[in-house]
């Protein structure tokens, strides 16, 4: 916009003029009297009254960083930059702001034309303020003092390695992590839970770590191997399960929504298809199964282009996101798309990989946490010198004939169009004859071209470099208004006083190795905690996405060190970044084993189950619901990978297949999934809600789908079992894991023995199929 | 668990449970009554548990709902509501006021409205002789002749003007009212959005709940092809009959009652057969709301033929019901951007459109006064943005995000009354100059609720719809 452009221009020339007068100042001994008294009458209280309520030492929120109680502070400026050019009040941020032209100053109401015009005046003078002679320019912004800093919130200091602390009942422990919970539990006069019921743990753990149930064949199994040795039956189940490729597939949708993975379809600023991002989901999956090392995993999602073809696919952790564009050239617009695609990349990353808040130091320094906004673009800076780009994975021969016959369509397309423009812009007047003639051979020849061009040969979305430039700070987060340079480097809190610069192409190889380097405290942390998360319901951290000082305190800040220490340590009993190693941890501690029971007196000191008194209940998300319903009525198409499915309901693939799209509007599949919970795919997500809301009732009740698993289990219950009771007991072993009570025997039988009505479409067995299918318990985790 | 306080009065449902009638009889036994009764037995099942409960504004509402009718495409101010005379006078020639950049190329000049316009009502209000209708009502209409919003494109400042920032990255202003408020009706959603055949550009963005609690995510309804009991996703069953449904509900709630027992304490379980019971009779209540079949001829005379008429009588149907936020989008011919066809040629389109919409709005501000809900229903029109008074090609008119009108009717708000000022051939704002926030603050600030204190905490920060902005609007306060 031109009225952007000018003020820069302004304060470019504002500039210039200050270094060049500087000598010339109007300084407080040439001041007349008649100034200074205008000053005092006029212009201090009109300051006083109307400023310095945000803009004084006064102010308990300063704010955009600007004092007006002193000329030299006027002068210093705040985030928007210098408030006053002496003599110039045109060029004075001071008086656009508070004729309501660049902002709006004060907030609470206009100046009237009078006020205004003495401030105007004042300027014009020279802006004199009796009794300051100091002209030194004081620093600009806050200063930070890092190493204390460090020390003074928990997040920010290094992993330590904590001894176990002393617990009084030492029989209960069955690893490490239960010593720093039973320690807590002890001191708050609590104890631990019974052990779940070989049943419900064998739910449990199969659900856990491969988002499916368990089959009646396999409890009964597991129930008979407890009975001979619990621990051992236990280890074997949990190594099998982390061994079947289902966990890669339930752990990689969890690292899914972190990633804010979708198919693309953002809508109409970011509204492109990304046909191939599945095989980014399948990366994920498969990198999983492998246990590739946290570490690694980390890195090739950053920077995998840079780390060798092959790693290309990792990083559609970064290109799958939002690229927004603009809607017609306007270029407050594409500035303002730019910035936001690279909020997106810079957010997805601290929040996602360092629950950092860094994001919100676009405009401004985070109001709460040390992170300037240089640092926010020095990162930023980093994704700047970044595109995303396909990576063929076709014979270069046939991407070039793919890429020749396109061009082709695209000129001949270029130039029919161009014919019609000719034609509308001359007053609409037809077409020639000659161009009618024109127009025919063209569309003959496009029809031709697309009849026989290949489809398109398969490629992934990638990252990759384009330069090597640092940014400049954006003032108050607007890039057509460039501040300081931002030297591309890692955040200050993390990687010391003066962060080397990252001088490898556009940085992102560097930015990989930060994140994992041993001075980096908290990507270890961060995911120990989502891992913990996932398990408990919420984290040792519940903020899991802000370690800041505005998130939460850890709940037992020793075992999320203890567990960080080991996850990425080297030494022997240490895991090495091996996330099948955690898991495995986790899921064989006392502390995951409990039950769920709720006991009276736990509720009362600790209703929240912060100290892990027993397994807190929870809700499926989606995709283990909808998976459980599935491998229930025996219709689960177990098989792996491969493109996404946009009409999930009408598919037996597991929920992790279902194409999403970014705006929630695209597939048929998203309506399903957002029904229950699933992340808007627009940032990285911290965590599954789980609301309940009547339109997930009348899904239960009247969709197709639930109809069509309800015929499906009657099906099955017809074929595995002769009577009526023998089919309620089987399906209670089928859906739930545990057999049927003798009430709800009665109540299925009462209900069973009545008629169906003569316009029913459903028989009595699939209207009972479909009460079953619906029920809370198949929802929720003991 | 739910701890009820035993002071207050049983609902009916209770009290129907304790002589042994299962919900299900009084769903039904609710919803056969008048819509009043349906909302009280909704206002009954929506406890403080419930996502969508009614809860207390920040200080005294003068609105308890909102009916937006947005333009989307951008009207043209000054061949609507903005009557610029002077423009005449220069008609061709580009003062200095209008010589600014566009998006598009405007070099000729001035262009006259191709409509005439007519002094209304007590308040003497100039409007072009397109919108006949809505002149009937100035006196109860608060013009803002001083909008302006950050940019020229149609995708961006339409999601500025429904959610409050140019990406689709935050929760639209009715999920925030809804977040804010609750909604006074459990057996509808707090916040429908309509529009018939074409959504506005950006879609779901533009009612969704982005960062917000899914429950608070607007309601999409096509009144084009809408039938009432289609309205909601699974509203009908094609399965069983009723009595067959029944049969299944109370089988699934007593299940779902003996699962709840055996997990103590877990509210959510509650929480679940409570929704189960509002959806059986959503089934009812939903259609019945979407459902015009019992209007007297009156009433559709009032409001006239079409499409977006049918969505104005829809509008009062469901504030009536107690829906929270009702948006009424316009769009013709499947277009998403309706106004915009203002670029070629404003004189036909435009006409067009404000026919399309004139007697509807007439009609639902007439209708709502005769039923006594404009004074608690606020009613807000316009678009994302306006049209310059210079011309496009020879007859049309490019965006103008400088300045435009939107206007308010309805509860809090000063009938008869122009606000602020655009330059005098209408380009710019230059008086009282009110920006896209200060215009959400004011409904806010109307609806009860302070806008800088309505926040939620996510990725580390409080957010607000109006960001750090916004300024309440306290002339146009009634």
């Amino acid at each position: 916009m031109l009225r952007l452009r000018l003020h820069d221009l302004r304060t470019m020339i504002a500039g210039l003029a200050i270094c060049a007068a500087l000598p010339g100042w109007l300084l407080a001994d040439e001041m007349t009297p008649e100034q200074a008294e205008f000053f005092e009458s006029q212009v201090r209280p009109l300051l006083a009254e109307h400023c310095y309520k945000c803009h004084s030492a006064k102010a308990k929120v300063l704010q955009g960083g600007l004092r007006l109680d002193s000329r030299q502070a006027a002068l210093a400026g705040g985030d928007s930059g210098q408030a006053i050019v002496p003599g110039k009040p045109e060029a004075s941020n001071l008086i656009q702001a508070i004729r309501w032209q660049t902002s709006e100053m004060p907030p609470t109401g206009k100046l009237s034309a009078n006020q205004v015009a003495v401030l105007v005046k004042w300027v014009e003078l020279g802006a004199p303020w009796p009794g300051e002679a100091d002209e030194q320019p004081i620093a600009a912004g806050k200063t930070y003092d890092w190493p204390a800093l460090r020390k003074a919130h928990w997040a920010w200091q290094p992993i330590a390695d904590p001894a176990l602390p002393a617990v009084r009942d030492r029989a209960w422990p069955k690893h490490e992590i239960d010593y720093f919970v039973l320690a807590r539990l002890e001191a708050a006069g609590l104890s631990p839970n019974r052990p779940a019921e070989p049943r419900v743990l064998l739910r449990r753990l199969c659900i856990d770590l491969t988002g499916l149930p368990p089959t009646p064949e396999e409890a009964d199994r597991f129930e008979r191997a407890v009975a001979r040795d619990r621990d051992a039956a236990v280890t074997q189940l949990v190594d099998r399960l982390l061994a079947s490729p289902a966990y890669g597939e339930r752990w990689g949708r969890h690292w899914l929504d972190v990633a804010r993975y979708s198919d693309g379809h953002g809508s109409f600023l970011d509204s492109a298809a990304l046909p191939n991002a599945w095989r980014y989901r399948d990366w994920v999956v498969a990198a999983l199964n492998h246990d590739l090392p946290y570490d690694e995993f980390v890195r090739r999602q950053v920077a995998g282009d840079l780390l060798g073809n092959e790693h290309s696919v990792a990083t559609g952790f970064l290109a799958l996101g939002p690229t927004y564009i603009s809607d017609g050239g306007d270029l407050e617009a594409i500035s303002q798309a730019k910035s936001e695609t690279l909020d997106d990349r810079v957010d997805t990353l601290t929040r996602g990989l360092l629950a950092l808040t860094v994001a919100c130091a676009r405009c401004h320094d985070h109001r709460f946490d040390p992170y300037p906004q240089v640092d926010y673009y020095s990162l930023a800076g980093v994704f700047n010198n970044t595109t995303v780009d396909e990576m063929p994975l076709a014979p270069p021969e046939i991407v070039k004939a793919y890429n020749e016959t396109k061009k082709q369509i695209d000129k001949l397309e270029k130039e029919r169009k161009a014919i019609k423009f000719r034609a509308r812009n001359a007053a609409n007047r037809k077409l020639t004859a000659d161009e009618q003639r024109r127009m025919k051979e063209l569309t003959a020849e496009i029809d031709q071209l697309k009849s026989k061009a290949p489809d398109k040969y398969p490629f992934v979305h990638t990252l990759a470099d384009r330069g090597s430039e640092d940014m400049h700070v954006a003032i108050r987060g607007n890039l057509q208004r460039p501040g300081p340079v931002a030297p591309r480097r890692f955040l200050h809190i993390i990687a010391g006083d003066d962060p080397p610069p990252f001088t490898r192409g556009s940085g992102r190889l560097d930015l990989a190795d930060a994140l994992v380097s041993p001075q980096n405290p908290l990507t270890a942390r961060v995911m120990v905690n989502r891992v913990w998360q996932q398990y408990f319901g919420t984290g040792l951290v519940r903020t899991a996405s802000n370690f800041g000082t505005l998130g939460e305190k850890p709940s037992h800040p020793e075992l999320l060190d203890w567990l960080a220490a080991r996850f990425r340590g080297t030494s022997a009993g240490d895991y090495g970044w091996s996330l099948k190693q955690l898991h495995r941890a986790i899921v064989l501690s006392a502390t995951y084993q409990m039950s769920s029971a709720a006991d009276e007196r736990a509720l009362a000191v600790d209703g929240d189950n912060r100290l892990l008194w027993r397994m807190s209940p929870r809700r499926l998300d989606v995709e283990a619901w909808r998976d459980a319903l599935l491998k229930a009525t025996g219709e689960l198409d177990p098989a792996l990978g491969g493109p996404s499915i946009s009409d999930i309901g009408g598919s037996r693939r597991r929920t992790l297949y279902a194409a999403v799209s970014r705006n929630g509007d695209e597939f048929s599949s998203d309506t399903f999934l957002r029904l229950f919970d699933f992340p808007v795919p627009r940032a990285t997500s911290e965590g599954r809600a789980a609301s309940i809301v009547p339109q997930q009732s009348l899904f239960m009740m009247n969709s197709s789908f639930m109809a069509a698993r309800a015929k499906a289990l009657s099906t099955r219950l017809a074929s595995e079992a002769s009577d009526q009771p023998a089919r309620i007991r089987r399906a209670y072993l089928l859906l739930y894991g545990r057999p049927a009570t003798a009430e709800e025997l009665e109540l299925g039988l009462a209900f069973l023995d009545s008629p169906p009505a003569d316009d029913d479409r459903l028989s009595v067995w699939e209207q009972y199929a479909q009460v079953l299918l619906s029920a809370s318990e198949l929802m929720y985790l003991e | 668990m739910f701890h009820r306080d035993p002071t207050l009065p049983v609902s009916r449902r209770d009290a129907l449970a304790r002589i042994g009638a299962g919900f299900g009889t009084l769903g039904l036994a609710a919803l056969a009554a008048e819509p009043a009764l349906a909302a009280d037995a909704g206002l009954a099942a929506g406890g403080a548990g419930s996502p969508l409960a009614v809860r207390a504004p920040h200080f005294a509402p003068k609105a308890k709902r909102v009916i937006q009718l947005f333009m989307p495409g951008g009207p043209s101010q000054v061949d609507t509501f903005d009557y610029k005379p002077d423009i005449a006078a220069y008609a061709g020639q580009r003062p200095a006021e209008v010589d600014r950049k566009s998006l598009r190329n405007t070099k000729n000049g001035l262009f006259p409205s191709p409509y005439k316009f007519k002094q209304y009502g007590q308040c003497g209000k100039w409007v072009s002789d397109i919108f006949p209708h809505v002149a009937e009502c100035v006196d109860d209409i608060c013009f803002i002749h001083s909008m302006h919003t950050d940019i020229p494109e149609h995708a961006g400042a339409i999601l500025m003007a429904n959610i409050g920032h140019l990406q689709p990255t935050r929760p639209s202003m009715g999920a925030w009212l809804v977040y804010g408020l609750g909604t006074e009706n459990q057996n509808l959603p707090g916040f429908v959005a309509m529009s018939p055949r074409a959504q506005p550009r950006g879609g779901l963005s533009n009612w969704g709940n982005s960062f917000l609690p899914g429950a608070y995510a607007g309601c999409y309804a096509n009144i084009a092809k809408m039938k009432p009991e289609s309205v909601m996703r699974d509203l009908t069953n094609g399965f069983v009959v009723a009595d067959s449904q029944r049969a299944q509900i109370e089988l699934l709630g007593r299940l779902n009652r003996l699962h709840a027992d055996r997990q103590q304490h877990d509210a959510s379980l509650e929480a679940r057969i409570a929704a189960m019971e509002m959806a059986f009779r959503m089934q009812m209540s939903v259609p019945e709301a979407f459902d015009i079949s019992g209007e007297t001829k009156a009433t559709l005379d009032l409001y006239g033929e079409g499409e977006y008429a049918k969505g104005c009588l829809l509008a009062r149907r469901l504030i009536e019901r107690g829906v929270r936020v009702v948006q009424l989008s316009l769009s013709i011919d499947g277009y998403d951007i309706a106004w915009d066809t203002g670029h070629n040629e404003i004189e036909k389109g435009h006409a067009k459109l404000a026919q399309a919409c004139d007697q509807g709005i007439a009609g639902l501000l007439t209708d709502l006064k005769r039923l006594g809900l404009l004074d608690e229903t606020l009613v807000v029109w316009g678009g994302e943005f306006g049209r310059a008074p210079t011309s496009e090609g020879a007859k049309g008119r490019d965006h103008d995000h400088y300045g435009y009108t939107t206007w308010l009717a309805g509860a809090g708000v000063k009938g008869g009354m122009s606000y602020g000022a655009t330059d005098r051939f209408g380009l710019a704002a230059v008086e009282n100059r009110t920006h896209v926030h200060d215009l959400h603050a004011t409904i806010l600030h109307l609806m009860g609720l302070d806008h800088e204190k309505l926040t939620y905490r996510y990725s580390g920060r409080d957010f607000r719809l109006t960001d750090v902005h916004g300024h309440v609007i306290h002339d146009i306060l009634a």
